[in-house]
């Protein structure tokens, strides 16, 4: 019998592997048998060792962490987020369970009883693999990974893989084409070509005896050596070379390297006297390297759609989130960082005018804020103005209107990758900020020259920009503007001064931490606001009145006013140690919560961390004299 | 005043008496219950739909619902209003009296749960009257009641969108009482939890 509910939470799960392999009608009969629990933040629904569920879980919302112990420390397994499977085991094994489940924020799931779920699997081997590869693999919900569908059995990326990159374990092609070894030659190549597989096993009841590579086609075929209608064992290579499940990349490295082959055999055991398990070829070891910057790039260049552009913003956060643990310096994370977010977004524009039609005029794509600094290392909101060359006035409507246009997609795609709206609508899109170089410049004229005046507040983030695409002279022409004004433009100053300066404090009185008083983030710190802000709003004004141009990150601002202004050299330099401090804080909160890392909950910080943030947030004083000192602020204050 | 001797020696319809033979025990079922109604009179308006949905053990059961449409035929032709909505929806359509027999065998002896329960039970209890039965015996729980508990706020109402905004439940685009019902008792978990109640 359907009910409204049930009805829903079919509706949720056809949209998700492997419930879409389902009938609707089979979908609504599981839904039936679920169970909806919530969990509260920090609450377990498992725990290692626990007795088995009869069940197992979806996440409806939310995000659940799978956790393990291992050397008396928890090691993060899995994030899953809505629509991922968990708790498999039940399934497939009868001991306790051997990970712990525990809600980072406040989740519903779906509790799937096992003995509804069954009959499913066994019919279904579509579902049946799923989830065999999930349990395995402990990998992610495969849903938007591309390459999913494209061969045979392998699955994607595992979660920790740019985590240990060597040391993680292969994914590899689990079903090899497997032939006796009286087939004849002809046969084998044409299977290996309609399968798409560069290699072909010879196997006697399950166990491998031999095995043939395109290689050996070419070598011992194509040349004439051999002809087509020979047994395959005329040219197989025996004895093969085996490995054990599980191997790590590096191993598997060695042992071709070793050996002198291109595709290693996995058997139960390791030996070629135990059951055929899956083939690792060369390739595979090349994808599991894949997470560097320079294939993310290309992959970049490469993408066609808003989906696989995703899918390298999700790779740059493994990245990210690897460089971090492995303390590698924040600048360099940052420059990488930033290089493939500008990337990203100049595809995204690229993936609109290919879509739209070449533009009318030439223009520039300029990405403000912290993407305009090469700071951004979490998925925060994008920030982008566009600056087309003049026009003849007849034309300028259907100019602004194609631009308008173009950034609509662009920021939309880029919406799709996962940086969010600007919720104060700083975007291309915005038809404020979406106009010729004529309107742009008397634009930055009025908010230099008579600022505070005009009821647009001047905002910060139009002062730090990076060309992602078009043409640099328009943004050669929009700095020349800004230092232009800048120059001995003492109202400007006193009015970024006082805009820096009077930013909440971040420590009170008695040197405790001030804390928010209210509202959902109630007892956490207000990292950006507090500390990151007054420091990139205090960099950015020093470097304009010192006449420091194309020096966009707040780490390399410090630095250079240090050689510029040598007196204060000392400041400068303990507020640059400070930026990456506290950034390094809010990119490990971030990544950690999913969020934009602005506030911190110090309950979760170690004694020496707290140390740490406090310490970081003492040059900050010292800036703020400076810079009251040196503009003098007493208009605005 | 002296009402309940004539009742004394009543006979309730079968179900009622099976009802209240449930209260024996002590239930560890909640049923979460959303009416839809014409009005806000007890005395005058009557119930359109009803949507219920079990908990047991901090688990909301799919399975273990109840929902249905009550066309009232009579009521909405008086009143000059169109029933075609009613009619239009899927979920079962029964007859008040039925209705009101199913919902009673569905509910047993659980604890109702709801948004403004007092008013459900009140529409409710009107519906026995005329089916001669007695009034609910089951205890109820109100989610905005527990909501300003939670938050010490007496001078501030609550409803049922401001609720699962605040618990950034997600809003469905089909609205019927059982959707409600669904909505209500995932509100119920959280405030359950956080309260602390067993």
């Amino acid at each position: 019998m359907s009910n409204a509910i049930s009805e829903r939470v079919a509706n949720f799960l056809k949209e998700y592997e492997p419930f879409n392999y389902l009938s609707f009608d089979d979908l609504i009969k599981i839904a039936n048998t679920i169970r909806v629990i919530n969990l509260e933040k920090h609450k377990s629904l498992f725990q290692i060792n626990d007795k088995l569920h009869d069940s197992f879980y979806v996440v409806a919302s939310g995000v659940i962490h799978l956790t393990v112990i291992s050397d008396a420390e928890e090691t993060l397994l899995n994030k899953c987020y809505a629509g991922d499977i968990f708790g498999l085991r039940p399934f497939f094994a009868k001991n306790n369970y051997q990970m712990t489940a525990k809600a980072r924020e406040e989740s519903i799931v779906y509790a799937i009883p096992i003995a509804t779920f069954k009959p499913f699997v066994a019919q279904n081997t579509e579902v049946l693999n799923f989830l065999l590869e999930s349990f395995a693999a402990n990998t992610k919900n495969n849903f938007d990974n591309q390459s999913h569908a494209s061969l045979s059995d392998n699955v994607g990326y595992t979660d920790n893989q740019s985590d240990m990159l060597y040391f993680q374990s292969l994914t590899y092609n689990k079903t090899p084409l497997k032939i006796s070894s009286t087939t004849p030659i002809k046969d084998a190549a044409l299977l290996a070509t309609e399968n798409m597989i560069d290699s072909v096993l010879i196997t006697d009841q399950g166990l491998p005896v031999g095995i043939v590579t395109d290689k050996d086609f070419r070598s011992k075929v194509a040349t004439g050596r051999f002809p087509l209608s020979n047994a395959i064992d005329k040219i197989m290579a025996s004895p093969v070379i085996t490995v054990t499940e599980n191997i790590s990349v590096a191993e598997a490295q060695l042992v071709m390297l070793k050996h002198g082959v291109t595709h290693l055999c996995v058997t139960q055991d390791g030996t070629d006297k135990s059951e055929v398990k899956g083939i690792i070829s060369e390739h595979d070891l090349v994808v599991a390297q894949a997470n560097n910057p320079g294939v993310l790039l290309k992959e970049i260049k490469r993408s066609q759609t808003a989906k696989e552009l995703k899918l390298v913003r999700d790779k740059l956060t493994d990245i990210i989130q690897s460089s971090l643990n492995k303390n590698i310096p924040l600048t360099h994370i940052n420059s990488i960082a930033g290089e493939i977010t500008l990337a990203i977004v100049k595809r995204a524009v690229e993936q609109s005018i290919l879509d739209l039609g070449s533009p009318p005029a030439r223009f520039a794509w300029l990405s403000i804020g912290s993407q305009g600094r090469k700071e951004q290392l979490l998925l925060t909101d994008q920030d982008s103005i566009l600056v087309f060359e003049d026009v003849s006035a007849e034309k300028y409507r259907d100019v602004k209107d194609y631009f308008l246009k173009l950034a609509k997609k662009a920021t939309a795609t880029l919406e799709k990758v996962g940086f969010a709206f600007c919720p104060q609508g700083h975007m291309a899109s915005n038809m404020l900020w979406c106009k010729s170089l004529t309107d742009w410049t008397k634009q930055y004229n009025s908010w230099m020259n008579t600022p505070g005046e005009n009821s647009n507040e001047i905002s910060s983030v139009f002062f730090d920009y990076e060309m992602a695409f078009g043409e640099q002279k328009i943004e050669d022409a929009i700095t020349e503007t800004i230092f232009k004004n800048a120059k001995n433009n003492v109202l400007f100053f006193d009015y970024l001064g006082n805009d820096a300066i009077k930013k909440p404090t971040p420590l009170n009185f008695f040197k405790k931490f001030n804390l928010e008083e209210e509202g959902e983030n109630k007892g956490k710190f207000d990292i950006k606001t507090r500390a990151l802000m007054p420091l990139v709003d205090g960099a950015r004004m020093l470097t304009m009145s010192n006449g420091i141009k194309g020096i966009n990150s707040t780490y390399l601002r410090y630095k250079q006013l240090a050689i510029v202004d040598p007196k204060f050299s000392e400041v400068y330099l303990n507020c640059a140690d400070a930026y990456l401090v506290l950034s390094k804080f809010r990119a490990v909160e971030g990544l950690k919560n999913d969020s934009s890392g602005q506030y911190i909950n110090l309950d979760e910080l170690n004694k020496v961390d707290r140390e740490k943030l406090k310490n970081a947030l003492n040059p900050m004083r010292d800036l703020e004299e400076l810079i009251k000192d040196r503009f003098q602020l007493t208009q605005f204050s | 005043m002296l009402d309940w001797l004539k009742n004394i020696n009543k006979e309730y319809p079968e179900f009622w008496k099976t009802y209240l033979s449930k209260f024996d025990k002590k239930s560890n079922r909640y049923v979460v219950l959303s009416t839809e109604t014409t009005g806000l009179n007890p005395k005058k308006d009557v119930i359109l739909s009803f949507g219920a949905v079990g908990v047991v053990n901090d688990n909301i059961l799919i399975g273990d619902v109840f929902e249905v449409v009550i066309p009232q035929y009579k009521f909405l032709h008086d009143n000059g209003l169109s029933n075609d909505f009613l009619l239009e929806s899927s979920q079962p359509k029964l007859s008040e009296i039925q209705a009101i027999e199913m919902f009673i065998n569905f509910i047993g002896n659980a604890t109702l749960v709801g948004h403004r329960i007092h008013f459900d039970i009140e529409m409710i209890n009107e519906v026995l009257e005329k089916s001669s039965c007695g009034r609910l015996k089951n205890e109820a729980l109100d989610i905005e009641i527990m909501y300003k508990k939670l938050h010490d706020i007496n001078d501030k109402n609550f409803s049922l969108d401001e609720l699962s905004h605040l618990f950034k439940i997600a809003k469905t685009e089909r609205i019927s009482t059982t959707d409600d019902a669904y909505t209500i008792a995932l509100l119920f978990l959280k405030l359950k939890s956080r309260l602390g109640l067993k």
